[in-house]
């Protein structure tokens, strides 16, 4: 049962990065025509946090792909090639949208610092999610004929790289060679050190930046204090590209794994809170001695039990749930 | 030294830790290792860059006060690496990775006293820019923590391999 909830997931998140990111992208550009600096804020907004679902949209695809297909043996009119060019497309789709999620998030904390943006981000958010959306037209396009036998797709899906030949799929590929499938066995190992690097500058951030908001190490200001958010985002990313690997060459261990939902769930609510931060105009003006107001503590202390609980889940993944 | 390795694998608190079904048991132990290390690396790391220039706008000598964080991890790593190694005497005692582990840890923590005594110590702290000396040894630091890192990560590959991670 809860397989089928997930695969109906997957059918109910699959509209955010493709409609929604229509629609941010719209608004996006009408801000930049009509100039408004309320508009540009609402489409950066949208930009980021449908770049924080997109996580979910895709984890939960591997999920519906074992509800379509049990033990590799799909269900009468399921194409199996066409999943493997439906999940090709959606990780360079998602790929893609999590670098204009965090240009996005980029500008905006740019916009913390001076109301005017730096225009080279402007340009780099506009090609990113023109791209985005015409890679996620595509992904959804594939996705949306895997149930349609009568349209086949003229080529087979092949394998681009020579490194896995047997390997149907760029994404299957990507997955077998960190997987260790292709004789490169240091690549895991490296992947899970580079995670846990990622994890020192995340969460050292967070500790910093929300602790001070709570009213340790006072004499730091929240001005300068939020120059370190993007340490913190760089750690994410680095860990949200070592996580993927980890997720496409063990698919198994993660789509049907309770831990592994709770994790991406709490990421999404961590992605969400950390909008707060960019959100909140008065928190700008906290000086290096005063004290925040209560509400920016109440999520001070949500960011710091989010961010344990990713970790507790993420670490938790090879003893509470079937991963190594 | 063989003996002394089984005996101190064998006592009862390191057989509960490692064959114990609790999750409180190794499970806990090992989270309690991570969390650790994103004190103390993380904040380390943040000084580090820091004094390497990045995010000037943040003044120093407040960030003096994250020292107690940071010593908190350290011995939360400090206490859960001893029954870590214990548990798995046997071969964790005689991996050359190990003790290029704690060779790294070593190096850390002496970079770090130099680098809390020469820009935490400083009365010119926040007013002067640092000198090339000290992002010397952020580099250092960084370097060791990483070394650290990756000797560790590595514990559940090289050499003799027992148990879990």
């Amino acid at each position: 049962m809860e397989s089928l909830n997930l695969a109906h997931l997957h059918l109910l998140l699959n509209h955010l990065p493709t409609i929604g990111f229509g629609i941010a992208l719209g608004v996006y550009i009408i801000a930049l025509v009509a100039r408004s600096d309320a508009l540009k804020r609402i489409s950066l907004i949208l930009f980021f946090l449908i770049a924080v679902m997109a996580l979910p949209t895709f984890t939960s695809g591997g999920a519906a792909e074992r509800v379509l297909c049990p033990e590799n043996k799909c269900a009468e009119g399921v194409s199996p090639e066409m999943i493997r060019i439906h999940e090709d497309w959606a990780l360079l789709a998602f790929l893609l949208m999590e670098a204009t999620g965090f240009f996005a998030w980029l500008a905006l904390w740019q916009l913390r610092k001076s109301s005017q943006l730096a225009s080279w981000n402007w340009a780099v958010v506009l090609l990113l999610s023109l791209v985005t959306v015409s890679l996620m037209a595509t992904a959804a396009g594939y996705g949306s004929e895997i149930r349609h036998p009568e349209i086949r797709p003229s080529e087979t899906a092949s394998s681009a790289m020579l490194l896995c030949a047997d390997t149907p799929g760029v994404a299957r590929c990507i997955g077998a060679v960190v997987a260790g499938n292709t004789g490169v066995a240091w690549l895991w190992p490296a992947a899970e050190t580079v995670h846990f690097i990622g994890l020192c500058l995340l969460f050292a951030v967070v500790l910093v930046v929300n602790l001070r908001l709570l009213g340790m190490a006072k004499g730091l200001s929240f001005k300068a204090l939020y120059q370190l958010l993007p340490f913190g985002m760089l750690g994410f990313a680095i860990n949200l590209i070592t996580g993927m690997m980890f997720f496409l060459a063990a698919p198994g261990q993660y789509v049907n794994n309770i831990e592994f939902h709770r994790k991406v769930a709490l990421i999404v609510a961590a992605g969400i809170n950390v909008l707060y931060f960019m959100l909140v105009d008065e928190d700008w003006s906290i000086g290096p001695d005063d004290n925040a107001p209560a509400r920016t503590k109440i999520a001070a202390v949500f960011a710091i039990c989010l961010w344990v609980g990713i970790l507790y889940y993420g670490h938790m993944l090879p003893f509470l749930g079937n991963a190594f | 030294m063989m003996e002394f390795f089984q005996w101190l694998e064998n006592t009862g608190f390191s057989t509960w830790v490692r064959e114990s079904p609790s999750v409180f048991a190794f499970p806990v132990i090992l989270l309690l290792h991570t969390v650790g290390m994103a004190l103390c690396v993380g904040i380390s790391a943040g000084i580090n860059l820091r004094v390497l220039g990045f995010a000037p706008g943040l003044r120093l000598s407040p960030l003096e006060k994250l020292f107690p964080i940071l010593w908190v991890g350290f011995w939360i790593n400090a206490i859960t690496g001893t029954v870590l190694v214990m548990q798995d005497a046997t071969n964790k005692l005689r991996n050359p990775d190990f003790f290029v582990k704690m060779v790294f840890i070593a190096l850390a923590l002496v970079v770090l006293r130099m680098i809390k005594n020469r820009v935490f110590k400083d009365p010119q702290l926040d007013r002067v820019p640092l000198g090339s000396n000290v992002k010397v040894l952020a580099i250092l630091s960084l370097f060791f923590w990483l070394g650290a890192i990756t000797c560790g990560r590595l514990l559940a590959y090289v050499g003799p391999v027992g148990g879990l991670g």
